[in-house]
């Protein structure tokens, strides 16, 4: 059985109220935080390994160390809860049932990085998560966790919830500070990055939901403890998202030494693929990060199992690996087509770049076009070249990572799927009935001997 | 007016673009300073204003290789960057034009500014001093690789000075910080995002302020057009003059250009300068106001100064508005000792084209019979 952190207290009835969850032992961190210097919460943070848990994995205690400290101007700190990745929903699923872990770690993070107003950027679709936020704060608020003087440590408290509009690009963390300003969700020009000038010029954390509350059980048990969880640099417990084909779809916590093919055929995460289909290929990170085919994603072209963790799952580069990502795991059978779950990607960056920058304005629209005609079977063999070196032309030259996040998708769709392409534009009309099947996508890759 | 140009200033950071080294004032774009160097190393700018606070960083055209990050820390940097909002260290080494990466990704932006952009050219009133023409001619590719509709937009009048061609338009945002910075307040915006995001007024024909003409003076391409010249006539028909007025607005600058024909005014325009920006008169950018620019039609209304200095080496000088610069050599040097020699009478063109007939032996001006089978003159 896997070490739970996050969600161990989750099936408890009543947990959401925060009776139930104080009787649980919750704002115990609190409580031993607030008799710590703000300087050795952060040491702790450090010594814990944590890496940012939105999708870049950013060790924390570093980020939270390049934090400004400029005398009479405000800090802010500002949880990500705007979780729009397709495929990703495990803040979702920790603020509707747990919502007391994420302000019980908020209080710590704030005090730590002195912030006495604290904001949760939460997208407009989560409205009744928003209200069940919103509870939670006024309970912990009713019961002396926030407001003035917490537990009578001198130090003010306060969180507030502000509600997206339903934009995947407030997400990146200038567009969302952008918007929680009250302003158009654009991203802003790095730098100055938020630690410097952030919210109101202030500076400014912003971190995901998962981060923080991870932050819970790095102070009660302990840095040290936290980092032997896990394996290398990748330390801790990482909540998984699992959803596509599979037999059990939902949110896994997960310690991040199991192995990608325990994850997915195992009866105690997603139970194995239904109606006895085979695995074809899997995005083990939500949409932007590249696509793996089955042989690949299993073993690593040294060989090895691939496990779920930040290096494993990376190793190889762009060429043959991928990456951690949010933890939004999808995965595919062989009746899936590549090229449609490419278009339905490319669809979604389309709608959901912000158009500050042309790379990205005019590509993402440009490569959705490419891939509907290729699904459609109006595409020709230029096309895919054309695709390739539009890809190209976006990553990297746009102001945020969605540019990177629309590109990569299809960039290793390409990469691994190459021929499936060619197929649908050889085959136009039997690509609209038919499907191109998994072929040879999990066939055991050649393995040098060395 | 953040990131003006200041040449007279203490200049202590050392950096190389394209193998040329130039000191600049510390907290000067990578932009700035290739401006200073001038001519080809300077990225193009699209979006990039220096009198306009906060632009910049959105086309991507000015992207520059920085293969040095400075002298303390000489890691490059691993993207290429937006040479218009990131500042230079001393010791900098900037690839522009002398990288291959850049010019990769300029094509591949240029291509992309392109894609939804109507070409439209033959019928715009921008052509011929259009920041996009320029770029297309540099960097474009003849054809396009693109074979989807266009994405379209109604015209709109927003004002009843400008007009709105958001076909056009590449999302610069330059007009908004002119409302938000020149205005008194900003009545439009971007709405939408993405490649459906555009340029409104929410309500239609809101704009009603002193300033707003200024924003035809910074749209680099014909989406923002002078309603007062539509349609008039060509920019290349035109004969700017520098010319100036008493105007009654504190706020405005006074100083302009004339676009006369014969003595007409067709237009009237900011001063701007070899790099299309509207100039700065003692510190302050000259921007004009509304009766200056759409109600002084007339050259009785202005003093003339005198002709608007232009280099013309293609329809409106590339747009390029600098001291025009006479060549120190003469024709007779660059002709070794040679003397031109008028033609006059050209009419039989077909008997001019005699590589034989000497033109120097002649003591007047050549006229067409002189090539009549070499019998008249020499």
């Amino acid at each position: 059985m896997a070490t739970k952190l996050l969600l161990d207290k989750a099936h408890i009835p009543g947990i959401r109220s925060f009776e139930v969850y104080r009787r649980e032992g919750g704002y115990r961190s609190v409580e031993k935080a607030l008799k710590m210097a703000p300087a050795d919460i952060v040491e702790e943070v450090k010594k814990s390994g944590l890496r940012g848990r939105g999708g870049a994995g950013f060790p924390t205690g570093m980020k939270w160390s390049f934090l400004a400290k400029p005398e009479g101007v405000p800090r802010y700190l500002v949880v990500n809860a705007d979780e729009s990745e397709p495929g990703t929903f495990k803040d979702r699923f920790l603020m509707e049932f747990i919502p007391h872990i994420l302000i019980e770690g908020m209080i710590v993070s704030a005090f730590a990085l002195g912030s006495n107003t604290s904001y949760i950027y939460i997208r407009g679709e989560y409205a009744w998560i928003a209200d069940i936020l919103e509870e939670a704060i006024n309970e912990a608020r009713r019961n002396g966790m926030l407001g003035k003087n917490i537990l009578g440590s001198g130090f003010d408290a306060d969180i507030h919830v502000q509600r997206g509009a339903g934009a995947y690009i407030c997400g990146e963390e200038t567009a969302l500070i952008e918007s929680l300003e009250g302003k158009r969700g654009n991203p802003r020009i790095k730098p100055p990055f938020p630690a410097v000038k952030g919210v109101w010029d202030c500076p400014t954390v912003v971190n995901n939901v998962e981060t923080i509350a991870a932050v819970v059980p790095i102070i009660n048990d302990g840095g040290e403890a936290y980092s032997k969880i896990g394996v290398g640099k990748s330390t801790g417990t990482k909540l998984i998202s699992a959803c596509g084909n599979i037999n059990k779809p939902g949110v896994y916590e997960i310690d991040m030494t199991i192995s990608v093919e325990e994850f997915i055929f195992s009866d105690e995460y997603c139970g194995g693929i239904p109606n006895g289909k085979r695995l074809k290929a899997c995005i083990p990170g939500g949409s932007s990060v590249p696509i793996l085919p089955a042989n690949l994603l299993l073993t690593t072209t040294k060989g090895e199992k691939r496990l779920m963790n930040y290096e494993s799952l990376a190793d190889g580069g762009f060429a043959t690996g991928t990456m951690m990502g949010s933890g939004g795991f999808i995965v595919l059978d062989e009746d899936q087509c590549i090229v449609k779950n490419t278009y339905t990607l490319a669809r979604f960056y389309r709608h959901e770049s912000c158009g500050q920058c042309s790379p990205c304005r005019e590509g993402t629209g440009w490569m959705e076009k490419i891939l509907k005609a290729i699904d459609e079977g109006r595409g020709s063999m230029s096309d895919i070249d054309l695709l390739w070196d539009i890809q190209r032309k976006i990553e990297g030259n746009t102001i945020c990572p969605l540019g990177d996040a629309a590109a990569w998708p299809v960039a290793a769709a390409i990469r691994h799927f190459r021929d499936e392409f060619e197929w649908h534009v050889l085959n136009p009309e039997k690509c609209r009935t038919q499907n191109y099947g998994l072929a040879h996508y999990a066939d055991p890759i050649h393995v040098p001997v060395t | 007016m953040a990131e003006e140009i200041k040449k007279e200033a203490p200049a202590n950071f050392k950096v190389t673009i394209d193998n040329i080294t130039i000191e600049v004032a510390p907290g000067t774009t990578i932009l700035n300073a290739a401006r200073q160097i001038g001519g080809d190393v300077t990225p193009p700018a699209m979006c990039y204003y220096s009198k306009l606070q906060g632009s910049g960083g959105k086309c991507r055209t000015c992207l520059v290789e920085v293969a040095a990050g400075s002298t303390a820390d000489p890691r490059p940097m691993p993207k290429l960057v937006a040479s218009c909002r990131t500042t230079v260290m001393d010791g900098m080494v900037v690839k522009n034009i002398t990288s291959e990466k850049v010019t990769d990704a300029r094509n591949g932006v240029v291509e992309f500014l392109l894609l939804n952009h109507p070409l439209d050219c033959p019928i715009c009133d921008q052509a011929g001093e259009c920041h996009l023409q320029d770029l297309g001619y540099e960097h474009g590719k003849e054809g396009t690789r693109y074979k989807f509709a266009r994405r379209t937009f109604k015209r709109e009048d927003i004002g009843p000075y400008i007009q709105l061609h958001m076909t056009r338009c590449i999302l610069c945002y330059r007009c908004t910080y002119v409302a938000a910075q020149i205005t008194d307040k900003r009545m439009h915006g971007v709405v939408d995002r993405g490649d459906h995001a555009a340029i409104s007024t929410y309500i239609s024909k809101a704009i009603d302020n002193d300033f707003s003409g200024n924003m035809i003076d910074v749209c680099p391409v014909g989406a923002l057009t002078d309603k007062t010249f539509r349609f008039k006539n060509r920019v290349w028909f035109t004969k700017p003059v520098d010319a100036h007025r008493n105007c009654e607005n504190p706020k405005c600058c006074g100083k302009a250009t004339l676009w006369l024909r014969g003595d007409e005014v067709f237009r009237v325009t900011a001063r701007k300068d070899e790099w299309g920006e509207v100039q700065s008169f003692d510190g302050k950018t000259g921007w004009i106001c509304n009766t200056c620019r759409f109600d002084k039609k007339k050259t009785s209304d202005w003093t003339i100064e005198g002709p608007t200095a232009i280099s013309r080496h293609s329809v409106i000088g590339l747009n390029k508005y600098e001291t025009l610069q006479m060549p120190k050599e003469t024709v007779k040097e660059v002709m070794h000792g040679q003397e031109p020699k008028l033609l006059m009478d050209i009419h039989s063109v077909s008997g001019v084209n005699k590589p034989g007939v000497d033109l120097s032996k002649l003591q007047r001006p050549a006229v067409s019979t002189d090539f009549n089978n070499g019998k008249q003159g020499s």
